[in-house]
C-alpha cells in the first residue's frame, strides 16, 4: 500500500521541502530529501489537497467499523445477543485505539527491524505542531500529510481489523475477555504484520508483496484469527440443530450499505494522495462491488433458486475485500474480473468450505474476510498492471505473502487466546449463552 | 339480541347499581363494548355475593347473556385479523440458518 507509493510521495516531499527550507533556513532534514524516519518538515510542506482527502478518508474508514460493522454483524446474531455484538465492536474500537497511540503505530509504522518498527512513536510521541518553527510532524512513509492524519488514518485500519474478528465469535464470549484479546491482537498480530508489508523496511515490502490497502494484512489476517478463534472457542450451544434466525437482515443492509461507501476512503485514501490513482482505485472498488454482489447472487440463484438479501450484501462484501490489494494497482475491467472471482468463491467459503472446517465461525469471517482477502492478493498478482504504478505483480511472491501472514496471524492468535483464556476465561457460562448476552452480561435489551 | 334491548337491560342496572352501591356507570358503552360489559358483571356479582342481594346477580347474568352474541363475534374477527403463523424458513438443502447463516 503507502510504501508502495513512496517514490511518488517522496518525489513530492523533496521538491516541496528543498524548496522551502532553503527559503526557511531549517535544515533539519533539508539534507534528506529521501527521508528514512518520521522527523520534522516545515508545515508549508504539506500538501493541503492530500490533507484534506486523507482526513475525509480517515472518517470513511472509521465509519465502516462505527456503526457499519456493528450493523452488519447486529442483523445476523439472534435478538438476545444484539446489544452484546454492538457492545462487543464499540468496546474494541475504544481499546484498540488507546493501544494503537500507546505502542501499536510505532511497531507497525516506525523503521526498526525488518519484523518490528521501533519504540521511538510510542505515546505519538514526536507528534509535534509547532508554532514558532513552523514544523510539524510526518511519516516517512506518508511525508506530505502531517503523521497524526496518517496515525489516525491507520488507526481505523487496526480497529476495523479488530472489529472483523468479532464476528466468529459472537454470541459466546466474555466480554472481559473480548476487550483483552482486542488490545492484545492488535498489538501481538496486527502492528507486526502492517510492519512487514506497510512500512518500506518490512520484509515481505522488501519482497515486492501488493498489498494497496490490506487484502493480507486486515483480511487475510482477521480472517484466519476469526477461524482460530472459533476453534478455540467453540461451538454455540444448538448449533447445526437449530436454527439460529438473524434478528434483522435490514441492519445488515444498512451495514453493508456503511461498509460500501466507507471503502472508498479505505481503498481511495490508501492512496495518500488526493490525485488520479485514488480516483482510479475509488472506480475499481466500486466495480468490484458491483460484481461481487451479483456473482454471488447468480451462485446462490443456481444452487438454490433463491437470491437472497443476505446473499447479495454477503457479495458485495466480497467483491470489497478481494479488490482491496488490487485497488492501485489494477483497471476497471481486472476489478470486474476480481469481484465476479471472489463473489463466487466466497460464496463457497461460507457455504461449503464452512461445512468442511466444521467450525462455527459464526458470521463467516473466514468464508468471506479469508478467502476474500487470500483470492484478491493472488490475483492482485496476474492483474497488477504496471502502467498505473510501474509495479507489476507476481503470483509467488502474493502467495509467500499470504501464507506468510495466514501462518503468522494463526499462530499469535492462538497465543493471545491462551493468554486470555489464563487472564479472564474465554467463553461464558451455559446459562449465560442461553438466556443471550445482552441480558445476562450487559443488563440491557432490545425495547 | 338487539342494541336497544341491550341498552335496556344495562339501563337497569345502572340505575341499580346507583342505588344500591353508589357506582355510576355509562349505560351506552355498557352495551356496545364486551370488556367493559363483562367489568360491571364482575363487579355487579361481587357486591351481590357480599350483600346477597339476589336481585342484583339476576341482572348481571342478564346482561352477560345479552353480551354474549357480541362477544363471539368480537371473537370470530380477532381470529380472522390475526396474523397466520409465519412459514418455516427452508431451502432445498433444509432449514434455514441451521449450521450456517449463508
Amino acid at each position: 500500500m503507502q510504501s508502495k507509493l513512496f517514490p511518488m510521495a517522496l518525489q513530492r516531499f523533496g521538491t516541496a521541502v528543498l524548496l522551502l527550507a532553503a527559503g526557511s533556513g531549517l535544515s533539519t532534514r533539508v539534507g534528506a530529501a529521501v527521508p528514512s524516519a518520521p522527523g520534522l518538515v516545515p508545515q508549508a510542506a504539506i500538501n493541503a489537497a492530500d490533507t484534506a482527502w486523507l482526513l475525509m478518508a480517515t472518517a470513511l474508514v472509521l465509519l465502516m467499523t462505527l456503526p457499519g460493522i456493528a450493523l452488519f454483524y447486529a442483523g445476523m446474531v439472534r435478538r438476545k445477543n444484539v446489544l452484546s455484538v454492538m457492545a462487543a465492536v464499540v468496546g474494541t474500537a475504544a481499546v484498540v485505539s488507546i493501544v494503537w497511540f500507546t505502542l501499536g503505530y510505532s511497531l507497525a509504522f516506525t523503521p526498526g527491524s525488518r519484523w518490528l518498527g521501533g519504540s521511538e512513536r510510542f505515546w505519538f510521541a514526536g507528534f509535534d505542531y509547532l508554532h514558532q518553527t513552523g514544523q510539524v510532524a510526518v511519516s516517512h512513509v506518508a511525508p506530505n500529510v502531517p503523521e497524526a492524519v496518517y496515525a489516525m488514518f491507520q488507526l481505523g485500519f487496526a480497529i476495523i481489523t479488530a472489529a472483523l474478528v468479532v464476528g466468529a465469535f459472537v454470541e459466546r464470549m466474555r466480554f472481559s475477555a473480548v476487550l483483552w484479546f482486542a488490545g492484545l491482537w492488535s498489538l501481538v498480530v496486527y502492528a507486526p504484520i502492517a510492519h512487514w508489508v506497510w512500512e518500506p523496511g518490512g520484509w515481505l515490502s522488501g519482497l515486492g508483496a501488493l498489498d494497496f490497502a490490506g487484502g493480507s494484512v486486515v483480511h487475510v489476517n482477521a480472517g484466519i484469527a476469526g477461524l482460530v478463534c472459533a476453534y478455540s472457542l467453540g461451538k454455540r450451544r444448538g448449533y447445526g440443530r437449530e436454527p439460529f434466525e438473524p434478528y434483522s437482515l435490514a441492519f445488515t443492509m444498512a451495514g453493508a450499505g456503511l461498509l460500501w461507501i466507507g471503502w472508498f476512503g479505505f481503498n481511495a485514501g490508501s492512496a495518500i494522495a488526493a490525485d488520479g490513482r485514488a480516483g482510479l482505485a475509488m472506480l475499481v472498488t466500486h466495480i468490484a462491488a458491483a460484481a461481487g454482489a451479483l456473482s454471488w447472487m447468480a451462485g446462490e440463484w443456481a444452487s438454490r433458486r433463491s437470491p437472497s438479501l443476505l446473499g447479495l450484501c454477503s457479495g458485495v462484501l466480497a467483491g470489497l475485500v478481494a479488490i482491496t490489494p488490487a485497488a492501485g494497482y489494477v483497471t476497471p475491467p481486472a476489478a470486474l474480473a476480481i469481484g465476479a472471482i471472489a463473489g463466487l468463491a466466497c460464496y463457497w467459503g461460507a457455504t461449503t468450505l464452512k461445512r468442511w472446517l466444521k467450525a462455527d465461525d459464526s458470521l463467516d469471517v473466514f468464508g468471506v474476510h479469508g478467502i476474500g482477502g487470500i483470492v484478491g492478493s493472488l490475483l492482485t498478482g496476474v492483474f497488477a498492471d504496471a502502467r498505473i504504478s510501474g509495479q507489476s505483480g507476481s503470483v509467488l511472491t502474493q502467495a509467500l505473502a499470504v501464507g506468510a501472514v495466514a501462518l503468522y496471524s494463526a499462530i499469535a492468535t492462538g497465543l493471545v487466546l491462551l493468554v486470555v483464556h489464563i487472564l479472564v476465561g474465554l467463553r461464558v457460562k451455559d446459562e449465560t449463552e442461553l438466556l443471550g448476552l445482552d441480558l445476562a452480561v450487559h443488563h440491557e435489551r432490545l425495547g | 339480541m338487539t342494541e336497544t334491548e341491550r341498552i335496556a337491560i344495562a339501563a337497569q342496572l345502572h340505575v341499580a347499581l346507583r342505588s344500591k352501591t353508589g357506582r355510576v356507570t355509562d349505560t351506552e358503552w355498557m352495551a356496545v363494548n364486551v370488556a367493559y360489559a363483562a367489568e360491571i358483571v364482575r363487579f355487579t356479582r361481587a357486591h351481590a355475593a357480599e350483600t346477597h342481594d339476589l336481585d342484583l346477580h339476576a341482572m348481571a347474568s342478564r346482561l352477560e347473556f345479552a353480551m354474549e352474541p357480541l362477544a363471539a363475534a368480537q371473537l370470530a374477527r380477532a381470529d380472522r385479523t390475526r396474523p397466520a403463523p409465519a412459514p418455516e424458513l427452508a431451502t432445498k438443502d433444509g432449514p434455514r440458518y441451521v449450521g450456517g447463516l449463508r
